[in-house]
């Protein structure tokens, strides 16, 4: 998991401190939210986690250990009222994800796609094709997008109000092996915007 | 004296005009304090002694589960972010690391110094062959940072010195190299920046007879030890902005409250 990273992006993007809804799938997306989680707690938000699905290989059941040491309600299930929360922070599928979307996620994201409060998505707005982006039926359209590393091919597609980059761990090696122009952090900040 | 007179809750209150102008300054001055530099108005915040700071690490690995690479991967990102800040010119920076936790504090710190857009290298005399170290290292290295086994003579090419030698859990006496490499830093024609101690001081009672280090920047990791009181630098930082609520509890630790979404909140002027 990226560490500190996603929890910047939603800081700056809603200042406003209350509560955090994060909703985390079964492989490293879920882990930064689990992080994130943490991390927004310090910050002055008050996150709960949603957790369908806890893989027991390490070091997830620490990661979720250490978000419950932070006293931070976690929950198997989506609540059916969304409406309180400042954001729902998005930490489902990465960009890993292929293929189609197992239950519960099936039903979590059509959730999340109609919810009535912002949806910060971490990586890849979760159910969209890593390259082409959002298919057909009613795709997640989230208002911020903190992209990690380097912004995948579908962020592209991405029409919501803020798009963060973060990972600021980049060994310039893999710079060059990957042909990355990255816009320059501003001074010690983990995150940088990349739209207005 | 001109009065000002106000009603509050029923009561009439006549107050002072000067008495009413260092009330409001000392209401407003913290506000202000906090809001343009991110600095703590001087409190007493709580200090840990040695076996406290041991022990609440011990809590941390064990009974909070989290691994080191996480503790020194934001420990080490704090430190630079501290050196980021008391020293904004971008040059080289020397950053000398221990045989334990406060070296691999230091590891870390200079791969985050490379993306504030320094240059460090890393003095690392004594390698151990444990988990994470030899990782960590090679991290450092993947960032194109170079690795010498030897101070270097001449020090004063660098915009200061990273001292990530000893750390809390320091006792006894210093064992070579850093017996001879501790002596050069406290001679140092540049600023010297130290990792939660000062190296070589007792971590409770500070600085001993001799020539000890005297570190121009201190930078405190998850709250000052009890030798910090003796930090007479320019400036003492506090970092590792991930403490449990359990912890601050059972430890009784008043700190302050860290800016927004810093990593480090500057305890002193």
């Amino acid at each position: 998991s990226s560490g500190i990273n996603a929890e910047y992006g939603v800081s700056k993007s809603y200042p406003t401190r209350g509560p955090i809804l994060v909703v985390c799938g079964p492989g490293n997306n879920g882990a930064d939210g689990l992080v994130a989680a943490r991390h927004l707690v310090q910050f002055g938000y008050q996150p709960s986690i949603v957790y369908p699905k806890q893989p027991i290989k390490d070091p997830y059941p620490r990661l979720l250990h250490q978000a419950r040491g932070m006293k931070i309600p976690v929950s198997t299930e989506l609540p059916s009222d969304l409406s309180s929360y400042v954001c729902i922070l998005d930490a489902v599928f990465g960009f890993s994800f292929t293929g189609s979307i197992r239950s519960p996620f099936d039903t979590i994201i059509p959730s999340l796609a109609s919810s009535p409060v912002p949806v910060a998505s971490i990586d890849v707005p979760s159910g969209w094709n890593v390259e082409s982006g959002p298919g057909s039926g009613t795709p997640l359209h989230p208002d911020v997008l903190i992209s990690l590393t380097a912004p995948k091919l579908c962020s592209k597609e991405f029409k919501g109000r803020l798009h963060w980059l973060g990972g600021r761990f980049v060994p310039p090696d893999i710079r060059n092996k990957y042909n990355l122009t990255l816009p320059d952090y501003p001074d010690t900040e983990q995150v940088v915007l990349l739209n207005n | 004296s001109s009065g000002i007179n106000a009603e509050y809750g029923g009561w009439m209150v006549t107050v002072d005009k000067w008495r009413l102008v260092a009330v409001c300054m000392l209401v407003v001055c913290p506000i202000l304090k906090r809001g343009i530099s991110g600095m703590a108005c001087k409190q007493n915040w709580s200090f840990l002694g040695q076996r406290d700071a041991q022990n609440l690490d011990l809590d941390l690995f064990n009974e909070y589960q989290y691994s080191l690479d996480q503790l020194v991967e934001l420990a080490g990102l704090a430190v630079a972010t501290s050196v980021s800040k008391s020293y904004p010119s971008r040059g080289p920076i020397l950053v000398v690391c221990g045989p334990g936790n406060n070296g691999a504090d230091g590891l870390v710190a200079a791969r985050h110094l490379v993306q504030f857009g320094y240059q460090p290298s890393i003095v690392y005399p004594k390698q151990p062959i444990k988990d994470p170290y030899p990782r960590l290292l090679h991290q450092a290295r993947g960032m194109k940072i170079p690795v010498s086994t030897e101070l270097p003579s001449d020090l004063s090419s660098y915009v200061c010195i990273l001292d990530a030698v000893f750390g809390f859990s320091f006792t006894g006496s210093i064992r070579s190299p850093f017996d001879t490499i501790i002596p050069s830093l406290a001679s140092s024609p540049v600023p010297v920046a130290s990792i939660d101690v000062p190296s070589g001081w007792n971590v409770e009672s500070g600085p001993g007879s001799g020539t000890p280090l005297h570190p121009d920047v201190l930078i405190s990791l998850t709250a000052p030890k009890l030798c910090s009181k003796e930090f007479k630098g320019r400036l003492h930082w506090l970092g590792g902005r991930f403490v449990p609520p359990d912890i601050r509890n059972k430890y009784n630790l008043t700190l302050p409250d860290y800016p927004d979404t810093e990593q480090v909140v500057l305890l002193n002027n």
